[in-house]
C-alpha cells in the first residue's frame, strides 16, 4: 500500500473523506492526489477559521496585532496550501488519467512535503511575530527585525517556509507534470480518458506547468541567494544584488502574477475537459476545440507581461511605457475570457446540459472568475489603478480569483471523487454547496470591491477610521455564508456513500 | 459623466456593467438548456460563428472605448503634460519612514499643479491623498533603494484638508501612518 494511502487512513476526520479505493487498481494515480486534496482541506479549515477571526478583530476592536497576524496566516493558507494544493491534487489525478502514467516516486512526495512543511514553518514564524502579509512586502521582514518588531529567527524560519512552498510550486509540481506528459511509458490500465496536446483539456495543463517553471525560475535564483545569505552560507555582501528591494519585488511579482494565471490555465483546461462529459445529448465535445485553445493561448501570451500592472503607481520608477503595456495586456486577457465565455455558452446551447452539482459548481465558479477578471481589468487601467491600488479592491480581486478557482476545482472533484474513493457524493448537499458558495463568494467579492471603491485601504487594522466598517460587516456576513458552504461540502465528503448503493434522494428534490 | 466614471465608484459600476449582462445571459442559457429544454437547439454553425463575430466585436469596442476615454484621467499622462506645458509647478518633496512622513511643505495652492516627489528610507510605503469627501485621489508606491523618487503632478481643484495615508503594508503600525495636506485658495 502506498505511503500516501497509509497517511490518509491514519488521519482523523479528514482521512475518512478521502480513503482511496484499492479495488480498482488505480491507486498509483489516486493515492498522492488524494493525500494532497485531503491536506488542502485541512488548510482550508485553518484558513476559513482565520478568515472569520480577521474581520472579528476589527468589529470587536481587539488588538491590531491580531489583525495583522490573522491577515498574514489567512492569506498564505488560502492561496498556497489550500488553493494551490487542491489544484495539485485534482490536477495530478487528471494528468495521470489523461496520459496513463503513475503519480508515484520522489516528485509527488517532494511536492507534498515542501508545500505542507513550508506552510507549517511559515505558520510557526507568523505565530512567533512575523506579520508580513501574504506577499511578504520585501524588505519588510528584514526591516521589522532591525526595528525589533519581530526576531531575526522568525524571519529565517518564515523565509525557509516560503522558500519550500515556492520550491513546490515552481520546481517539484511543474517538473512532475511535465515529466508525466512528455516522458516515461504509458500504462494502458491507468488511462482513464486519453487526451492529446491538441485537446484543450490537456493544452492548459501543459501551458500552466511551463508558466510556473519559467516565470518562477528568476524568483528561485533570487530566493536561493537570499536564503543562503540568511543562513550565513554566503556573506550578505554577495547577496546584495538579490536583496535590493526592486530586484526582489519584480522577481516576486513576475512569478506571483503568473502563478495566478497558471492556475487559471489549469482550471480552464479542467473545465474544458469536464463540461463535455455533462452534455445532455451525449456529444462529449466542445463547440470548438480551436476557439477553446485560442482562448488559452491568448490568456497565456497576454498575461505573462501583464504583471507590470502591479507597479503602475511606482511611476516614473517603472517607466510609463511599461505601465501602458501592462494596461493593454491586462485588457487583452479579457479577449481570451470572451472566447472562453463564448465556447462554454455555445457548447451548452448546442448540446444541452445535465445539471449535476459538480458541473454547476464549475460553471458558478466560472461566473465568479469572470467577475474577478472584470475587476482585475478595471484596476489595471492606469487611470483607475492610481485610485484603487492598495485598497480593498485588490484584496477583493485576490480573494475572488482564489475562491473562484477553488470552487471550480471543488466542482471538478465531484466528477473525480468516485474514481478516487469508490464513493459518491450526495447531490442534494451538492446543490446547497453551490447555492451558498455562489451567494457567499459573489457577496464577499462585491463587498470588498465596494470597500475599495470607497477608498478603504487593504491590510489595514483601522476600518473604523472613515466609516469603512460597514464593508467590514458585509465582508464578515458573506464570509460566514462562504464558510457555511465549505462546511456543507465537507459534510458531503464525510457522508459519501458507496458507489454501488442507490442514490435515494435526487437533485430534483432540492 | 466621464469625471465620475474614472473614480473608485466609477470603477465599481464599470465592473458591474461588464458583469451583469454576462451573468444574465449566462444564467439564461444554462437554465434554459438544462432545466427548460436540454434538447439540441439546432442552431447552425454559420449562425453560431456570426454570433461569435458580433460578441467579439462588442467586447473589443467596449474595451478600446473605455481605455481611450481613460487617457485624459491617467496621472502618467497628466504629469507629462504638466511638465511640458506649465512653468508654475509647485513642488513637494517627501520622505517616508516607518511610520511617519517628512514633507517639505504641507500647504498647496488650489488650481496650480504640484509635483510630489517621494522616497522611502526603510521599507515599502505608500503616499495616498484623500479628498475631504473621503475618496482617494491618487496613491504612490515608495520603494526603498531607488535612485529616483516616485513622482507625479496633481492639480487640486478645491481648498480643504486632505488626508494622507500609507497604502503599502509596512508593519504593525501601518494603519497609523498618516499626515495631512492643506489646500488653500490660489491668490
Ligand atoms: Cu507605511
Amino acid at each position: 500500500m502506498s505511503i500516501a494511502s497509509t497517511i490518509i487512513q491514519n488521519t482523523p476526520i479528514f482521512g475518512k473523506m478521502f480513503t482511496v479505493d484499492k479495488s480498482t487498481g488505480l491507486e498509483e494515480i489516486n493515492a498522492w492526489p488524494a493525500l494532497m486534496i485531503m491536506a488542502s482541506f485541512v488548510w482550508l479549515a485553518v484558513a476559513g477559521l482565520l478568515g472569520f477571526v480577521m474581520p472579528a478583530t476589527q468589529i470587536f476592536d481587539l488588538d491590531t496585532g491580531h489583525f495583522y497576524t490573522t491577515l498574514t496566516l489567512h492569506g498564505a493558507a488560502l492561496a498556497f496550501p489550500f488553493s494551490f494544493q487542491l489544484m495539485m491534487g485534482v490536477g495530478l489525478h487528471r494528468s495521470g488519467g489523461c496520459v496513463g502514467k503513475a503519480v508515484t516516486g520522489v516528485f509527488p512526495a517532494l511536492a507534498f512535503i515542501t508545500m505542507n512543511l513550508g506552510a507549517a514553518l511559515l505558520t510557526v514564524a507568523v505565530l512567533m511575530g512575523l506579520k508580513v502579509s501574504l506577499i511578504v512586502m520585501y524588505p519588510l521582514p528584514i526591516v521589522g527585525a532591525q526595528m525589533g518588531i519581530w526576531s531575526m529567527n522568525s524571519v529565517i524560519l518564515g523565509f525557509t517556509g516560503i522558500y519550500l512552498v515556492l520550491a513546490c510550486m515552481i520546481l517539484c509540481y511543474p517538473i512532475l507534470v511535465l515529466k508525466m506528459l512528455f516522458f516515461g511509458t504509458k500504462r494502458p490500465e491507468l488511462v482513464l480518458s486519453e487526451r492529446s496536446l491538441n485537446d484543450p483539456g490537456m493544452l492548459g495543463m501543459t501551458l500552466s506547468a511551463l508558466t510556473l517553471l519559467i516565470a518562477g525560475t528568476p524568483l528561485v535564483i533570487v530566493g536561493t541567494t537570499v536564503l543562503f545569505a540568511l543562513y550565513g552560507i554566503i556573506p550578505m555582501t554577495m547577496a546584495a544584488w538579490a536583496t535590493e528591494p526592486v530586484v526582489f519585488q519584480y522577481a516576486f511579482f513576475i512569478f506571483a502574477h503568473n502563478l495566478m494565471e497558471a492556475m487559471a490555465l489549469m482550471v480552464m483546461s479542467a473545465m474544458y475537459a469536464t463540461l463535455p462529459l455533462y452534455l445532455a445529448d451525449g456529444t462529449r465535445k466542445l463547440f470548438s476545440n480551436r476557439i477553446a485553445n485560442a482562448a488559452l493561448w491568448i490568456l497565456l501570451l497576454t498575461s505573462v507581461t501583464s504583471f507590470l500592472h502591479h507597479f503602475i503607481t511606482l511611476y516614473p520608477n517603472q517607466p510609463a511605457s511599461l505601465s501602458y503595456w501592462g494596461n493593454i495586456m491586462s485588457w487583452g486577457t479579457g479577449i481570451g475570457a470572451a472566447l472562453s465565455i463564448f465556447t462554454v455558452l455555445a457548447t451548452v446551447w448546442q448540446h444541452g446540459l445535465r445539471a449535476e452539482p459538480g458541473i454547476i459548481a464549475v460553471l458558478a465558479g466560472f461566473v465568479l472568475y469572470i467577475l474577478d477578471g472584470a475587476s482585475a481589468m478595471v484596476t489595471s487601467n492606469i487611470a483607475w489603478a492610481f485610485q484603487l491600488h492598495g485598497t480593498m479592491w485588490q484584496s477583493g480581486h485576490t480573494m475572488t480569483v482564489i475562491v473562484a478557482m477553488s470552487m471550480m476545482w471543488m466542482g471538478v472533484l465531484y466528477h473525480h471523487y468516485p474514481v478516487i474513493t469508490g464513493r459518491k457524493l450526495d447531490p442534494v448537499l451538492g446543490v446547497w454547496f453551490v447555492r451558498l458558495f455562489a451567494v457567499g463568494g459573489i457577496g464577499a467579492a462585491l463587498s470588498m470591491l465596494a470597500g475599495g471603491a470607497a477608498g478603504m485601504p487593504r491590510r489595514f487594522a483601522a476600518w473604523n477610521q472613515e466609516g469603512w466598517m460597514i464593508y467590514g460587516h458585509l465582508i464578515w456576513i458573506f464570509g460566514l455564508i462562504l464558510g457555511a458552504s465549505f462546511v456543507v461540502y465537507a459534510y458531503s465528503l464525510l457522508k459519501s456513500r458507496d458507489i454501488s448503493s442507490p442514490v435515494v434522494r435526487q437533485v430534483a428534490a432540492a | 459623466m466621464l469625471d465620475f466614471l474614472f473614480t473608485g465608484w466609477g470603477a465599481f459600476w464599470m465592473t458591474l456593467f461588464m458583469l451583469l449582462p454576462f451573468a444574465f445571459i449566462f444564467f439564461y442559457v444554462i437554465h434554459r438548456k438544462s432545466v427548460v429544454d436540454s434538447g439540441p437547439s439546432g442552431s447552425t454553425d454559420k449562425k453560431m460563428s456570426r454570433l461569435e463575430g458580433i460578441w467579439l466585436t462588442v467586447v473589443f469596442v467596449v474595451f478600446v472605448g473605455v481605455n481611450l476615454a481613460s487617457l485624459k484621467f491617467m496621472p502618467t499622462i497628466a504629469s507629462a503634460h504638466a511638465a511640458t506645458t506649465r512653468t508654475d509647478i509647485q513642488s513637494i518633496d517627501l520622505s517616508a519612514k516607518s511610520w511617519a512622513y517628512e514633507l517639505s511643505s504641507r500647504e498647496i495652492e488650489a488650481g496650480r499643479p504640484v509635483r510630489f516627489s517621494g522616497r522611502s528610507t526603510d521599507t515599502m510605503h505608500g503616499f495616498a491623498v484623500y479628498h475631504p469627501d473621503g475618496r482617494m485621489l491618487f496613491t504612490m508606491m515608495l520603494m526603498p533603494g531607488l535612485s529616483k523618487p516616485t513622482s507625479l503632478v496633481h492639480t487640486f481643484k478645491e481648498p480643504g484638508k486632505y488626508k494622507v495615508r500609507c497604502l503599502e503594508y509596512c508593519g504593525v503600525a501601518h494603519h497609523a501612518m498618516q499626515d495631512e495636506l492643506t489646500i488653500v485658495k490660489s491668490n
